[in-house]
């Protein structure tokens, strides 16, 4: 393979992961959360190609179909409830939706 | 020649992937985290074709980028204008927790890696020009991985049914809307 | 001969079953028919055991008839077995006899109490109880029959539980009868240990190569639990408040059979006795010292019923007496008599009770004689029968007791003496009692219940009972004639354990004589001295107060058991209660909860419904989850 070998790119990916997992813990706004788990999804897929080119095998490009699929899915469905809560006309604050509260 | 080459690309593409995505956690404005995000995809793109998996660098532009993010901005575009100061309200130690965990995780992952798979990781298996191509993927699809298809693609259609679902107006909030925007 | 026996235990067992199983499905006369039958259904299966027992040779009037091993541990055995001897089938008889004609009795004493059916119940788990006893083929048996007396005796006393004085009196009985329990379980504990069984004829044998001390302190055992059930010094002090439950209960246990218990066990367990001399002399020497003391408390006493238990108690004290110094024979003898003329007295006490509607004080009675003639001349035999006149019953068994002591040396004598002693206590109040009750003028009282005689003394089912004791009190004691005629002690021979006649003692034929003279004068003495003070009034009472307290507040024994045990006891269980249940046994409890309470309360806190916190927590969560994992591999 020419270019860098399978570690860097496992690295980028794991920096990513960090990053998309800092700002699901730390911003307010439940799209920027949405955002930041599409980060730490695209990492993660990142990873699975990286081992697909190690092994030679497709299963890990397959995965990462996959997990795209999934993705969009879950994107859908949590945009759905954000456009919901908005037009409950509640604040889209992580903090102030409180109703699980013990 | 070339090696200086790929090389290169592959360090503009790091560099692009990882500063849009500090991008997105720190913009105020939705609209622009949603556009670094883009960018994110895109760098993200590039290094898919650098690792051999072309027909994975042409989805995630074409459905990662071109629907699903072209969704989210329409949801934005319709939400209006929300900023809001990354770090502002809630317990302030959380913040400080948040970080630890997400830097305790990247510690986490690169020790783990480097103790499992660390000498492993310098033989790469050597792949024909096929690797990662339409055909062969389509022909795994359809053969090895059927099952993985066909599940996705129920996946697919529950989100879409919830999506509906979740949009759905009743007579009386439409009724509560128009009053509201009538006022 | 074993047929006979099972009978007589069953009988009554069943019949307790079948009324309680019945309830009130079945009227209260049929509960009391069913009772009253079936201890006659006993009587039954004891008559045919006598008879077949007397058609044998003196050898095979033993049998010991098993049901099957009721406890197996180890080598040691003890088996549901029934011991059918002439012992046994002596006390069979009486307590199956006497026991059915109180029954019976009682029919028309309790007809119209509503809990008639609880009553007739108790008394045959009572009759089932007593014939196990006797019956028991080993110790262990005999204690569970001795038990369950003690439950019957608890039940029946307190029968009218609405009365807290009846309560008390029951609750009396029990714990005191559980201290001779305990003593008693302590002795079995002994001899399971140092001999390996229960049985009687192994645990004798065994007995016979044991340590003096071993022996002395079963033997000890054994005399408690006896002093504890019969009523002696010290541990009399239920007896007179036994008085609380109805005058048959009264008669058939506190009278006839239960207080008797300890002197069949000291015969049954004679080889131990024999073989630790100083407490069969202890025995002896507590049956004396309760017959004076008894005797003298009945002095004052003013209900009917208590005159009559305090005799109980002195009569008893002649029986140990005598079973003490090894007269075993006449030790039993006097208990059959006994059983004949004491149930007689309760039971023309009872007739007097029941026409006088519950009056039982002597002093709002008098001048009974006009209104209840028969019962008079029953209460009469009764009363000679007591004090020992010939040809009465009590004579002849008495006087032999009494001969027996003057032939056992020094000891013996002195023991003589207090006999004599009481046989002119004996006289003075069964007599004092007749002339107060009967004699006179009729009181105030007896003039308002006089309803003539048209309802006559008494229904036919009391009265029939009395008639036939009245007529065993007097030939009760024609069986044996000190001197001439034994065929009682000849009975009861072959239960001597090696040696061919019961007996310890022969008294000669001067010493019976000699007795019999001492102790009928002196008991004629005591009649007389009670006519002149209570029945022509010629004479009048010696005041001295002091002494007529002491004698009123029963030699303030009851003081004294409260003082050294009852209120430090409930200091003790004050204290405890105060330091060691409230603060750590209930502090401990509710520290639990407590601190239950407070943990779900801090651990609430982590539902803070903070989206962000349960994020922070997963992902902490699997930052540490992965460390352990690493070092794990």
């Amino acid at each position: 393979m020419r270019g860098p070998d399978v570690s860097w790119y496992l690295i980028v990916s794991a920096i990513l992961f960090s990053i998309g997992a800092a700002g699901v813990l730390l911003r307010r706004s439940p799209l920027i959360v949405l955002l930041s788990l599409e980060i730490m999804l695209n990492s993660a897929n990142l990873a699975l190609i990286s081992f697909a080119r190690l092994h030679g095998n497709h299963d890990g490009q397959i995965f990462a179909l996959a997990v795209m699929a999934v993705a969009a899915s879950e994107v859908v469905v949590g945009l759905g409830l954000i456009v919901a809560i908005a037009r409950k006309h509640l604040d889209l604050d992580v903090d102030r939706l409180r109703v699980l509260r013990g | 020649m070339a090696d200086v080459l790929v090389w290169a690309i592959w360090i503009l593409a790091a560099a692009g992937c990882l500063g849009s995505g500090l991008a997105v956690i720190t913009f105020t404005n939705p609209f622009f985290s949603a556009l670094a995000l883009i960018a994110n995809l895109g760098s993200l793109a590039v290094l898919f074709l650098l690792a051999s998996a072309e027909f994975l660098a042409a989805a995630q532009v074409l459905v990662y980028a071109g629907a699903v993010m072209v969704m989210f901005l329409f949801v934005i575009a319709y939400l209006g204008d929300r900023r809001e100061a990354p770090l502002a309200g809630g317990p302030s130690w959380i913040s400080l927790a948040a970080l630890v965990a997400a830097a305790a995780l990247l510690v986490e992952i690169v020790v783990v890696i480097g103790l499992k798979a660390g000498d492993a990781l310098a033989d790469e298996a050597s792949v024909d020009a096929s690797f990662g191509s339409p055909g062969e993927i389509g022909r795994l699809f359809l053969t090895d991985h059927l099952l993985a298809f066909e599940i996705t693609s129920i996946v697919l259609l529950i989100a879409a049914v919830g999506g509906v679902v979740l949009g759905t107006r009743s007579e009386a909030e439409d009724e509560e809307e128009l009053a509201r925007a009538r006022a | 001969m074993t047929a006979g026996a099972w009978l007589c235990l069953l009988a009554p067992l069943c019949g307790a079953l079948l009324i309680t199983a019945l309830g009130e499905s079945i009227s209260r006369r049929t509960a009391a028919w069913i009772s009253t039958l079936s201890v006659f259904a006993a009587f039954a299966g004891a008559l045919i055991a006598f008879v077949d027992m007397l058609g044998r040779g003196h050898e095979e009037r033993e049998a010991v008839t098993t049901a099957w091993t009721w406890l197996a541990a180890g080598e040691f055995h003890a088996g549901l077995s029934l011991l059918v001897d002439p012992l046994s089938v002596t006390m069979m008889l009486i307590v199956s006899g006497v026991g059915g004609l109180i029954v019976l009795y009682s029919i028309g004493y309790m007809d119209g109490d509503p809990e008639e059916r609880r009553y007739f119940a108790y008394m045959s788990l009572f009759v089932f109880s007593m014939l196990m006893l006797v019956e028991a083929g080993n110790f262990l048996l005999l204690l569970v029959g001795w038990g369950l007396v003690g439950l019957a005796s608890y039940l029946l006393i307190g029968f009218w539980h609405e009365r807290p004085s009846a309560v008390a009196a029951a609750k009396k009985a029990f714990v005191m009868n559980a201290f001779g329990d305990a003593a008693m379980a302590l002795a079995f504990f002994v001899l399971i240990w140092q001999t390996g069984t229960l049985d009687f004829a192994a645990a004798f044998e065994g007995a016979g190569g044991l340590s003096q001390t071993f022996v002395d302190l079963v033997a000890l055992g054994l005399l408690a639990g006896a002093v504890a059930k019969s009523a002696q010094i010290p541990l009399h002090t239920w007896l007179p408040d036994a008085m609380e439950g109805p005058t048959p209960v009264s008669a058939l246990i506190h009278a006839a059979t239960m207080v008797t218990a300890g002197v069949y066990l000291i015969v049954r367990a004679h080889p131990i006795f024999e073989l630790a001399p100083s407490i069969a002399d202890l025995a002896a020497g507590l049956g004396a010292i309760t017959l004076l003391v008894a005797g003298v408390i009945a002095l004052v006493q003013t209900d009917i019923k208590r005159v009559i238990a305090y005799s109980t108690m002195s009569q008893i004290g002649y029986m140990f007496l005598g079973a003490g110094l090894g007269a075993y024979g006449n030790g039993m003898f006097h208990l059959m008599t006994h059983a004949f003329f004491k149930a007689l007295l309760f039971m023309a006490a009872g007739l007097v009770i029941h026409h006088l509607a519950n009056e039982q004080d002597i002093r709002r009675m008098g001048g009974l004689r006009q209104a209840m003639p028969r019962t008079y001349i029953a209460f009469l035999i009764g009363s000679l029968a007591l004090v020992g006149i010939p040809p009465l019953s009590g004579f002849f068994s008495k006087d032999s007791i009494l001969a027996s002591a003057l032939a056992s040396g020094g000891y013996g004598r002195l023991l003589f003496a207090a006999g004599l002693a009481g046989a002119l206590l004996t006289g003075l109040y069964t007599f004092r009692l007749l002339f107060i009750v009967f004699l006179g003028e009729p009181s105030a009282l007896v003039r308002e219940h006089d309803h003539g005689s048209a309802h006559g003394e008494g229904p036919w089912t009391m009265t029939v009972p009395v008639a036939v004791l009245t007529v065993l009190a007097v030939v009760g004691g024609w069986v044996q004639v000190a001197g001439i005629w034994h065929p009682f002690g000849e009975w009861l021979d072959p239960i001597a354990v090696g040696r061919e006649h019961l007996a310890l003692v022969e008294p000669t034929v001067t010493q019976d004589y000699v007795t019999s003279v001492l102790a009928v004068g002196l008991g004629a003495v005591g009649i007389a001295v009670a006519w002149m003070i209570y029945g022509s009034r010629k004479w009048s009472v010696p005041r001295v107060p002091s002494v007529q307290r002491t004698l009123e507040h029963k030699l303030w024994f009851d003081e004294l058991y409260d003082a050294v045990f009852y209120n430090p006891g409930e200091r003790i269980s004050g204290l405890l209660r105060r330091g060691v249940e409230e603060p750590l046994i209930g502090g401990s409890i509710e520290g639990v909860t407590l601190g239950a309470r407070e943990a779900a309360g801090a651990l609430g806190e982590a539902q803070t419904g903070y989206l962000r916190t349960y994020a922070l927590a997963i992902a902490a969560a699997v930052a540490v989850l992965v460390v352990v994992f690493i070092t794990v591999q």
